[in-house]
Protein backbone atom coordinates (compact mmCIF):
# COMPACT_ATOMS: atom_id res chain seq x y z
CA UNK A 1 0.00 0.00 0.00
CA UNK A 2 2.85 2.65 0.87
CA UNK A 3 4.15 2.11 -2.80
CA UNK A 4 0.92 2.59 -4.09
CA UNK A 5 0.73 5.91 -2.23
CA UNK A 6 4.44 6.56 -3.18
CA UNK A 7 3.50 5.56 -6.75
CA UNK A 8 1.11 8.29 -6.67
CA UNK A 9 3.84 10.38 -5.63
CA UNK A 10 6.36 9.77 -7.87
CA UNK A 11 5.66 12.54 -10.67
CA UNK A 12 6.16 15.18 -8.23
CA UNK A 13 9.45 13.66 -6.83
CA UNK A 14 10.40 14.40 -10.11
CA UNK A 15 10.26 18.08 -10.04
CA UNK A 16 13.28 17.88 -7.90
CA UNK A 17 15.46 17.50 -10.47
CA UNK A 18 18.00 20.23 -11.90
CA UNK A 19 17.81 20.37 -15.86
CA UNK A 20 17.01 22.97 -17.73
CA UNK A 21 13.23 22.91 -17.68
CA UNK A 22 13.10 22.56 -14.18
CA UNK A 23 14.99 25.67 -13.69
CA UNK A 24 12.28 27.28 -15.78
CA UNK A 25 10.38 30.04 -13.49
CA UNK A 26 6.88 28.26 -12.14
CA UNK A 27 4.87 30.88 -13.37
CA UNK A 28 5.99 30.96 -16.97
CA UNK A 29 5.34 26.97 -17.19
CA UNK A 30 2.13 27.58 -15.73
CA UNK A 31 1.08 30.03 -18.11
CA UNK A 32 2.20 28.41 -21.03
CA UNK A 33 1.04 25.12 -20.17
CA UNK A 34 -2.81 26.82 -19.53
CA UNK A 35 -2.35 29.42 -22.86
CA UNK A 36 -1.49 25.42 -24.41
CA UNK A 37 -4.19 24.13 -23.02
CA UNK A 38 -6.81 26.77 -24.28
CA UNK A 39 -4.95 26.71 -27.55
CA UNK A 40 -5.29 22.93 -28.35
CA UNK A 41 -9.55 22.88 -27.21
CA UNK A 42 -9.92 25.96 -28.91
CA UNK A 43 -9.92 23.68 -32.54
CA UNK A 44 -13.10 21.99 -34.06
CA UNK A 45 -13.95 18.49 -34.09
CA UNK A 46 -12.51 17.50 -36.64
CA UNK A 47 -9.23 19.56 -36.89
CA UNK A 48 -7.60 16.34 -36.22
CA UNK A 49 -4.45 16.84 -38.42
CA UNK A 50 -4.09 20.75 -37.37
CA UNK A 51 -3.39 19.30 -33.63
CA UNK A 52 -0.53 17.07 -34.97
CA UNK A 53 2.52 19.88 -34.87
CA UNK A 54 0.92 20.46 -30.87
CA UNK A 55 2.73 17.04 -30.04
CA UNK A 56 5.85 19.03 -29.94
CA UNK A 57 5.51 20.51 -26.94
CA UNK A 58 4.74 17.80 -24.19
CA UNK A 59 7.73 16.04 -26.24
CA UNK A 60 10.40 18.19 -26.46
CA UNK A 61 9.58 19.48 -22.57
CA UNK A 62 9.56 15.41 -21.56
CA UNK A 63 13.04 14.74 -23.52
CA UNK A 64 14.68 18.04 -21.89
CA UNK A 65 13.67 17.41 -18.69
CA UNK A 66 14.50 13.73 -18.55
CA UNK A 67 10.80 12.55 -18.14
CA UNK A 68 10.18 9.15 -18.43
CA UNK A 69 7.24 8.62 -20.98
CA UNK A 70 5.81 5.59 -19.29
CA UNK A 71 5.28 7.16 -16.29
CA UNK A 72 2.95 10.30 -18.09
CA UNK A 73 1.31 7.30 -20.39
CA UNK A 74 0.25 5.40 -16.93
CA UNK A 75 -1.11 8.00 -15.37
CA UNK A 76 -2.70 9.20 -18.70
CA UNK A 77 -4.24 5.85 -19.36
CA UNK A 78 -6.38 7.24 -16.06
CA UNK A 79 -7.85 9.79 -17.84
CA UNK A 80 -8.79 7.40 -20.85
CA UNK A 81 -11.75 6.09 -20.09
CA UNK A 82 -13.80 9.53 -19.38
CA UNK A 83 -12.84 10.39 -22.89
CA UNK A 84 -13.75 7.29 -24.27
CA UNK A 85 -17.24 7.81 -23.22
CA UNK A 86 -17.49 11.56 -23.97
CA UNK A 87 -15.98 10.75 -27.79
CA UNK A 88 -17.70 7.12 -28.31
CA UNK A 89 -21.62 8.74 -28.93
CA UNK A 90 -19.62 10.58 -31.87
CA UNK A 91 -18.48 7.39 -34.07
CA UNK A 92 -22.23 6.12 -33.31
CA UNK A 93 -24.72 8.98 -34.74
CA UNK A 94 -22.05 10.59 -37.10
CA UNK A 95 -21.62 8.32 -39.92
CA UNK A 96 -20.86 10.63 -43.02
CA UNK A 97 -18.47 9.46 -44.79
CA UNK A 98 -15.23 12.40 -44.71
CA UNK A 99 -12.33 9.91 -46.72
CA UNK A 100 -11.61 6.99 -47.35
CA UNK A 101 -8.27 5.17 -46.93
CA UNK A 102 -8.04 2.21 -49.44
CA UNK A 103 -11.40 0.76 -48.99
CA UNK A 104 -12.04 1.72 -45.52
CA UNK A 105 -14.96 4.59 -45.20
CA UNK A 106 -13.78 6.67 -42.13
CA UNK A 107 -16.85 8.57 -41.44
CA UNK A 108 -16.74 12.33 -39.91
CA UNK A 109 -17.38 9.95 -36.05
CA UNK A 110 -14.45 8.56 -36.17
CA UNK A 111 -12.24 11.68 -37.04
CA UNK A 112 -13.89 13.71 -33.98
CA UNK A 113 -13.82 10.50 -31.97
CA UNK A 114 -9.96 10.55 -32.71
CA UNK A 115 -9.98 14.64 -32.06
CA UNK A 116 -11.34 14.41 -28.30
CA UNK A 117 -9.15 11.49 -27.77
CA UNK A 118 -5.74 13.23 -29.34
CA UNK A 119 -6.78 16.72 -27.61
CA UNK A 120 -7.40 14.98 -24.26
CA UNK A 121 -3.38 12.93 -24.25
CA UNK A 122 -2.01 16.62 -25.28
CA UNK A 123 -4.26 18.09 -22.13
CA UNK A 124 -3.38 15.90 -19.91
CA UNK A 125 0.18 15.52 -21.01
CA UNK A 126 0.88 18.74 -20.73
CA UNK A 127 -0.26 19.07 -17.43
CA UNK A 128 1.42 15.83 -16.15
CA UNK A 129 4.88 17.46 -17.34
CA UNK A 130 4.12 20.42 -15.75
CA UNK A 131 3.45 18.60 -12.38
CA UNK A 132 6.77 16.22 -13.19
CA UNK A 133 9.09 19.49 -13.57
CA UNK A 134 7.61 22.04 -11.24
CA UNK A 135 6.68 21.08 -7.40
CA UNK A 136 3.36 21.70 -6.32
CA UNK A 137 4.18 24.21 -4.03
CA UNK A 138 5.83 26.39 -6.56
CA UNK A 139 2.64 26.12 -8.86
CA UNK A 140 -0.06 26.91 -6.21
CA UNK A 141 2.28 29.98 -5.36
CA UNK A 142 2.39 30.87 -8.84
CA UNK A 143 -1.20 30.47 -9.15
CA UNK A 144 -2.00 32.42 -5.80
CA UNK A 145 0.24 35.31 -7.64
CA UNK A 146 -2.04 35.13 -10.67
CA UNK A 147 -5.14 36.03 -8.06
CA UNK A 148 -6.77 32.89 -8.95
CA UNK A 149 -9.60 32.07 -6.21
CA UNK A 150 -8.19 31.19 -3.24
CA UNK A 151 -10.98 28.54 -2.31
CA UNK A 152 -9.88 26.64 -5.84
CA UNK A 153 -6.42 26.34 -4.75
CA UNK A 154 -6.78 25.58 -1.37
CA UNK A 155 -9.20 22.51 -3.06
CA UNK A 156 -6.91 21.85 -5.86
CA UNK A 157 -3.79 21.81 -2.78
CA UNK A 158 -5.54 19.65 -0.43
CA UNK A 159 -7.29 17.32 -2.40
CA UNK A 160 -4.00 16.50 -3.97
CA UNK A 161 -2.52 16.22 -0.40
CA UNK A 162 -5.21 14.45 0.57
CA UNK A 163 -5.71 11.59 -1.82
CA UNK A 164 -2.84 9.67 0.09
CA UNK A 165 -4.00 10.72 3.56
CA UNK A 166 -7.51 8.84 2.43
CA UNK A 167 -5.95 5.58 1.11
CA UNK A 168 -3.32 4.92 4.02
CA UNK A 169 -6.42 5.74 6.15
CA UNK A 170 -8.59 3.26 4.15
CA UNK A 171 -5.95 1.05 4.21
CA UNK A 172 -5.64 0.49 7.75
CA UNK A 173 -9.42 0.63 8.27
CA UNK A 174 -9.42 -2.43 5.79
CA UNK A 175 -6.63 -4.65 7.31
CA UNK A 176 -8.84 -3.96 10.88
CA UNK A 177 -12.13 -4.85 8.97
CA UNK A 178 -10.28 -7.71 7.10
CA UNK A 179 -8.68 -9.53 10.32
CA UNK A 180 -12.15 -9.26 12.22
CA UNK A 181 -14.04 -10.88 9.22
CA UNK A 182 -12.63 -14.57 8.39
CA UNK A 183 -12.96 -16.22 5.32
CA UNK A 184 -14.76 -13.31 3.30
CA UNK A 185 -12.94 -11.10 0.50
CA UNK A 186 -13.70 -7.56 0.41
CA UNK A 187 -16.09 -5.75 2.42
CA UNK A 188 -19.84 -7.09 2.56
CA UNK A 189 -22.64 -4.54 0.91
CA UNK A 190 -24.09 -4.26 4.51
CA UNK A 191 -20.72 -3.05 5.89
CA UNK A 192 -19.68 -0.80 3.35
CA UNK A 193 -22.02 2.29 4.48
CA UNK A 194 -20.59 2.54 8.02
CA UNK A 195 -17.21 1.74 6.57
CA UNK A 196 -17.27 4.51 3.77
CA UNK A 197 -19.06 6.46 6.26
CA UNK A 198 -16.68 6.16 8.84
CA UNK A 199 -13.73 6.36 6.40
CA UNK A 200 -15.15 10.20 5.75
CA UNK A 201 -15.24 11.10 9.19
CA UNK A 202 -11.48 9.75 10.05
CA UNK A 203 -9.65 11.34 6.79
CA UNK A 204 -11.81 14.76 7.68
CA UNK A 205 -10.25 14.79 11.13
CA UNK A 206 -6.55 13.62 9.60
CA UNK A 207 -7.08 16.13 7.38
CA UNK A 208 -7.81 18.76 9.88
CA UNK A 209 -4.63 17.70 11.83
CA UNK A 210 -2.64 17.98 8.82
CA UNK A 211 -3.82 21.54 8.13
CA UNK A 212 -2.69 22.51 11.79
CA UNK A 213 0.41 21.27 11.24
CA UNK A 214 0.68 23.44 8.32
CA UNK A 215 -1.08 26.45 10.03
CA UNK A 216 1.75 25.89 12.48
CA UNK A 217 4.37 26.44 10.26
CA UNK A 218 2.99 29.72 9.21
CA UNK A 219 0.83 28.49 6.14
CA UNK A 220 -2.05 31.32 5.38
CA UNK A 221 -4.18 31.48 2.76
CA UNK A 222 -4.12 34.85 2.52
CA UNK A 223 -0.91 35.88 3.01
CA UNK A 224 1.29 35.15 -0.27
CA UNK A 225 4.77 33.55 0.72
CA UNK A 226 7.71 36.08 -0.85
CA UNK A 227 10.12 34.22 -3.69
CA UNK A 228 13.30 35.32 -4.77
CA UNK A 229 13.27 33.88 -7.88
CA UNK A 230 13.37 36.98 -10.65
CA UNK A 231 12.14 35.89 -13.82
CA UNK A 232 15.15 35.25 -16.30
CA UNK A 233 16.30 35.85 -19.91
CA UNK A 234 15.57 32.07 -20.34
CA UNK A 235 12.08 32.52 -19.11
CA UNK A 236 11.24 35.38 -21.89
CA UNK A 237 12.68 33.33 -24.38
CA UNK A 238 10.84 30.17 -23.69
CA UNK A 239 7.35 31.76 -23.03
CA UNK A 240 7.69 34.02 -26.40
CA UNK A 241 8.76 31.03 -28.48
CA UNK A 242 6.58 28.41 -27.66
CA UNK A 243 3.39 30.82 -27.65
CA UNK A 244 4.56 32.10 -30.94
CA UNK A 245 4.65 28.42 -32.15
CA UNK A 246 1.00 27.77 -30.41
CA UNK A 247 0.23 30.63 -32.33
CA UNK A 248 1.60 29.94 -35.58
CA UNK A 249 -0.17 26.19 -35.04
CA UNK A 250 -3.29 27.86 -34.78
CA UNK A 251 -3.60 30.02 -37.45
CA UNK A 252 -1.54 28.76 -40.13
CA UNK A 253 -2.39 25.08 -41.81
CA UNK A 254 1.07 23.60 -41.45
CA UNK A 255 -0.10 20.42 -42.48
CA UNK A 256 -1.27 22.13 -45.85
CA UNK A 257 1.58 24.65 -45.87
CA UNK A 258 3.91 21.36 -46.02
CA UNK A 259 1.77 19.21 -48.51
CA UNK A 260 2.40 22.57 -50.75
CA UNK A 261 6.18 22.40 -50.40
CA UNK A 262 6.17 18.75 -51.06
CA UNK A 263 4.13 19.44 -54.02
CA UNK A 264 6.41 21.88 -55.44
CA UNK A 265 9.36 19.73 -54.94
CA UNK A 266 7.73 17.04 -57.46
CA UNK B 1 9.23 35.34 28.22
CA UNK B 2 6.10 33.12 27.54
CA UNK B 3 3.25 34.17 30.23
CA UNK B 4 0.00 32.44 29.79
CA UNK B 5 -2.91 34.34 32.18
CA UNK B 6 -6.22 32.70 32.95
CA UNK B 7 -6.84 30.72 30.17
CA UNK B 8 -10.18 29.00 29.40
CA UNK B 9 -10.55 27.18 26.07
CA UNK B 10 -13.64 25.54 24.83
CA UNK B 11 -14.90 23.27 22.30
CA UNK B 12 -18.02 23.56 20.11
CA UNK B 13 -19.83 21.58 22.26
CA UNK B 14 -18.81 24.37 25.12
CA UNK B 15 -16.75 21.40 26.85
CA UNK B 16 -14.30 23.09 28.72
CA UNK B 17 -10.88 21.70 27.76
CA UNK B 18 -9.05 24.21 29.72
CA UNK B 19 -10.38 26.17 32.54
CA UNK B 20 -8.88 29.52 33.60
CA UNK B 21 -5.01 28.33 33.35
CA UNK B 22 -2.29 30.84 33.99
CA UNK B 23 2.08 29.85 34.35
CA UNK B 24 4.53 31.52 33.27
CA UNK B 25 7.81 30.15 31.34
CA UNK B 26 11.24 31.11 31.66
CA UNK B 27 14.28 31.56 28.58
CA UNK B 28 15.45 27.57 29.42
CA UNK B 29 12.92 25.81 30.76
CA UNK B 30 12.28 22.63 30.22
CA UNK B 31 8.78 22.24 31.16
CA UNK B 32 6.93 18.62 31.01
CA UNK B 33 2.91 18.80 30.60
CA UNK B 34 1.21 15.84 32.42
CA UNK B 35 -1.72 14.46 32.85
CA UNK B 36 -4.45 11.47 31.90
CA UNK B 37 -6.15 11.34 28.65
CA UNK B 38 -8.16 14.55 28.37
CA UNK B 39 -6.64 16.66 30.63
CA UNK B 40 -6.24 19.46 28.01
CA UNK B 41 -2.59 18.79 27.47
CA UNK B 42 -3.14 19.10 23.52
CA UNK B 43 -6.01 21.57 23.77
CA UNK B 44 -3.35 23.84 25.63
CA UNK B 45 -0.66 23.06 22.96
CA UNK B 46 -2.81 24.13 20.67
CA UNK B 47 -4.24 27.20 22.29
CA UNK B 48 -0.54 28.19 22.67
CA UNK B 49 -0.13 28.88 19.37
CA UNK B 50 -3.50 30.12 18.11
CA UNK B 51 -5.18 26.86 16.28
CA UNK B 52 -7.75 26.71 18.76
CA UNK B 53 -8.82 30.34 19.84
CA UNK B 54 -8.97 30.48 23.92
CA UNK B 55 -12.20 31.74 25.08
CA UNK B 56 -10.66 34.01 27.41
CA UNK B 57 -7.43 34.84 28.86
CA UNK B 58 -3.82 36.09 27.23
CA UNK B 59 -0.97 34.32 25.73
CA UNK B 60 2.01 36.13 25.72
CA UNK B 61 5.53 35.44 23.92
CA UNK B 62 8.48 38.36 24.65
CA UNK B 63 6.01 40.83 24.87
CA UNK B 64 4.14 40.29 22.08
CA UNK B 65 0.11 38.75 22.65
CA UNK B 66 -1.63 36.08 20.85
CA UNK B 67 -4.19 37.75 18.71
CA UNK B 68 -5.55 37.35 15.02
CA UNK B 69 -2.68 39.69 13.91
CA UNK B 70 0.34 38.61 15.57
CA UNK B 71 -0.66 34.91 15.49
CA UNK B 72 2.02 34.50 12.13
CA UNK B 73 4.90 36.10 14.23
CA UNK B 74 3.46 33.52 17.42
CA UNK B 75 3.70 30.87 15.06
CA UNK B 76 7.33 31.79 13.92
CA UNK B 77 8.29 32.24 18.01
CA UNK B 78 6.97 28.74 18.81
CA UNK B 79 7.11 25.53 17.12
CA UNK B 80 4.76 22.55 17.33
CA UNK B 81 6.03 19.20 17.47
CA UNK B 82 2.69 16.84 16.60
CA UNK B 83 1.98 13.50 18.47
CA UNK B 84 1.94 11.66 14.73
CA UNK B 85 4.52 12.77 12.81
CA UNK B 86 2.68 11.66 9.44
CA UNK B 87 0.24 14.67 10.61
CA UNK B 88 3.93 17.19 9.57
CA UNK B 89 5.36 15.06 7.20
CA UNK B 90 3.04 15.88 3.68
CA UNK B 91 5.58 16.49 1.16
CA UNK B 92 6.66 14.47 -1.27
CA UNK B 93 10.60 14.87 -0.25
CA UNK B 94 11.50 15.38 3.90
CA UNK B 95 13.91 18.22 2.08
CA UNK B 96 10.31 19.83 1.21
CA UNK B 97 8.50 19.25 4.57
CA UNK B 98 11.70 21.41 6.19
CA UNK B 99 11.89 23.70 3.72
CA UNK B 100 8.22 24.65 4.08
CA UNK B 101 7.68 26.50 7.74
CA UNK B 102 10.51 28.95 6.09
CA UNK B 103 9.17 29.42 2.56
CA UNK B 104 5.66 30.60 4.38
CA UNK B 105 7.88 32.98 6.53
CA UNK B 106 9.21 34.41 3.43
CA UNK B 107 13.38 33.37 3.49
CA UNK B 108 14.90 32.83 0.45
CA UNK B 109 16.02 29.94 -1.10
CA UNK B 110 19.56 30.34 -0.39
CA UNK B 111 19.16 30.97 2.85
CA UNK B 112 16.30 27.75 3.08
CA UNK B 113 18.86 25.40 1.66
CA UNK B 114 21.45 26.26 4.52
CA UNK B 115 18.82 26.61 7.27
CA UNK B 116 17.82 22.71 6.09
CA UNK B 117 21.28 21.23 5.92
CA UNK B 118 22.25 23.18 9.46
CA UNK B 119 18.80 21.62 10.90
CA UNK B 120 20.02 17.83 8.98
CA UNK B 121 23.23 18.08 10.71
CA UNK B 122 22.09 18.81 13.83
CA UNK B 123 20.00 15.68 14.16
CA UNK B 124 22.25 13.88 12.39
CA UNK B 125 19.65 12.84 9.86
CA UNK B 126 21.38 14.34 6.53
CA UNK B 127 20.63 11.00 4.81
CA UNK B 128 17.16 11.63 4.96
CA UNK B 129 17.44 14.62 2.76
CA UNK B 130 15.85 13.50 -0.25
CA UNK B 131 13.74 10.66 1.31
CA UNK B 132 10.31 10.31 1.19
CA UNK B 133 8.39 9.72 4.81
CA UNK B 134 6.53 7.08 3.15
CA UNK B 135 9.74 5.48 3.37
CA UNK B 136 10.66 6.19 6.95
CA UNK B 137 10.84 4.53 10.33
CA UNK B 138 9.20 5.74 13.27
CA UNK B 139 12.61 7.02 15.22
CA UNK B 140 13.47 8.82 11.34
CA UNK B 141 9.77 10.32 11.04
CA UNK B 142 9.90 11.62 14.21
CA UNK B 143 13.17 12.86 13.86
CA UNK B 144 12.45 14.31 10.16
CA UNK B 145 9.29 16.05 12.25
CA UNK B 146 11.37 17.66 14.59
CA UNK B 147 13.64 19.15 11.79
CA UNK B 148 10.48 20.75 10.49
CA UNK B 149 10.25 22.94 13.37
CA UNK B 150 13.87 23.71 14.20
CA UNK B 151 14.56 25.14 10.76
CA UNK B 152 12.40 27.88 11.66
CA UNK B 153 14.74 28.93 14.24
CA UNK B 154 11.89 28.94 16.74
CA UNK B 155 12.19 30.00 20.59
CA UNK B 156 10.31 28.09 22.14
CA UNK B 157 9.54 24.32 21.03
CA UNK B 158 6.67 22.82 22.31
CA UNK B 159 5.82 18.37 21.69
CA UNK B 160 3.39 16.31 22.51
CA UNK B 161 3.34 13.01 23.29
CA UNK B 162 7.20 12.87 21.49
CA UNK B 163 8.13 9.12 22.72
CA UNK B 164 4.62 7.77 20.92
CA UNK B 165 5.39 5.41 18.30
CA UNK B 166 8.77 4.95 19.20
CA UNK B 167 10.69 1.85 20.30
CA UNK B 168 13.76 1.97 22.72
CA UNK B 169 16.23 2.51 20.86
CA UNK B 170 14.65 5.85 19.06
CA UNK B 171 13.66 6.70 22.30
CA UNK B 172 17.27 7.12 23.92
CA UNK B 173 17.81 8.94 20.29
CA UNK B 174 15.52 11.25 20.35
CA UNK B 175 16.16 12.11 24.26
CA UNK B 176 19.58 12.66 23.66
CA UNK B 177 18.46 15.37 20.63
CA UNK B 178 16.53 16.95 22.70
CA UNK B 179 18.96 17.30 25.47
CA UNK B 180 21.39 18.99 23.11
CA UNK B 181 18.35 21.62 21.76
CA UNK B 182 19.10 24.78 24.13
CA UNK B 183 15.87 25.81 23.35
CA UNK B 184 13.01 26.04 26.10
CA UNK B 185 10.60 23.55 25.87
CA UNK B 186 7.21 22.19 26.97
CA UNK B 187 6.87 18.61 26.79
CA UNK B 188 3.34 17.12 27.19
CA UNK B 189 3.77 13.68 27.79
CA UNK B 190 2.80 10.47 29.99
CA UNK B 191 6.28 8.82 29.66
CA UNK B 192 7.86 9.99 33.56
CA UNK B 193 10.79 8.59 32.83
CA UNK B 194 11.38 10.43 29.89
CA UNK B 195 10.09 13.29 31.33
CA UNK B 196 12.26 13.05 34.37
CA UNK B 197 15.54 12.52 32.30
CA UNK B 198 14.41 15.52 29.96
CA UNK B 199 12.38 18.48 31.91
CA UNK B 200 13.34 20.05 35.42
CA UNK B 201 9.45 21.75 35.84
CA UNK B 202 6.48 19.38 35.73
CA UNK B 203 3.46 20.72 35.35
CA UNK B 204 0.35 18.40 36.08
CA UNK B 205 -3.15 19.22 34.52
CA UNK B 206 -6.18 17.28 35.33
CA UNK B 207 -9.70 18.67 33.57
CA UNK B 208 -7.78 21.37 32.38
CA UNK B 209 -6.88 22.92 35.33
CA UNK B 210 -3.04 22.62 36.98
CA UNK B 211 -2.81 20.63 40.00
CA UNK B 212 0.45 21.59 40.80
CA UNK B 213 3.46 23.13 39.39
CA UNK B 214 6.83 22.25 40.19
CA UNK B 215 10.17 20.60 40.40
CA UNK B 216 10.76 17.03 38.66
CA UNK B 217 10.91 15.09 41.77
CA UNK B 218 6.98 15.98 41.64
CA UNK B 219 6.99 12.62 39.26
CA UNK B 220 7.99 9.98 42.39
CA UNK B 221 4.71 11.69 44.43
CA UNK B 222 2.57 8.49 44.51
CA UNK B 223 -0.35 10.77 46.10
CA UNK B 224 -0.56 13.53 43.28
CA UNK B 225 0.44 10.63 40.34
CA UNK B 226 -2.29 8.80 41.60
CA UNK B 227 -4.76 11.87 41.44
CA UNK B 228 -4.40 13.01 38.16
CA UNK B 229 -4.89 9.81 36.94
CA UNK B 230 -0.94 8.65 36.84
CA UNK B 231 1.71 6.60 38.07
CA UNK B 232 4.55 7.92 39.98
CA UNK B 233 8.39 6.89 39.04
CA UNK B 234 9.30 4.25 41.28
CA UNK B 235 12.40 4.59 43.14
CA UNK B 236 13.84 1.14 43.09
Amino acid sequence: MKNKIQELYALEQLSGGNTCVHRLHPMVKLLTTVFFIVIVVSFDRYAFGRLIPYIFYPTLLMALSETPHSMLLKRFLIALPFCLFAGIANIIFDRVSAFTIGSIVVSYGIVSFSTILFKTYLCVMAVLVLVSVTPLSEITISMRRLRMPYIFIILFEMTYRYIGVLFEEAYSMYIAYSLRSTNRKGIEMRDMGSFVGQLLLRSFDRADRVYNAMKCRGYALNSLPQSDRKLSQGDFVFCALTCFLYMAFRFVNVNALFAEILGGLN
Amino acid sequence: MLKLQNISVSYPDKTEAIANLSFTLNDGDNIALIGANGAGKTSLLLAIVGILEPAKGIVEIDGIQLNKKTVNEIRKCIGVVFQNPDDQLFMPLIYDDIAFGCRNFGLTEEVITARVAQTLNQLNISHLRNRSSLKLSGGEKRMAAIATVLAMEPSVLMFDEPTAFLDPKARRVLIEALKQLPHTKIIATHDMTFAAEVCNRVIVLKDGCVVTDGAVTLLHDKKIMENCGLEAIVNL
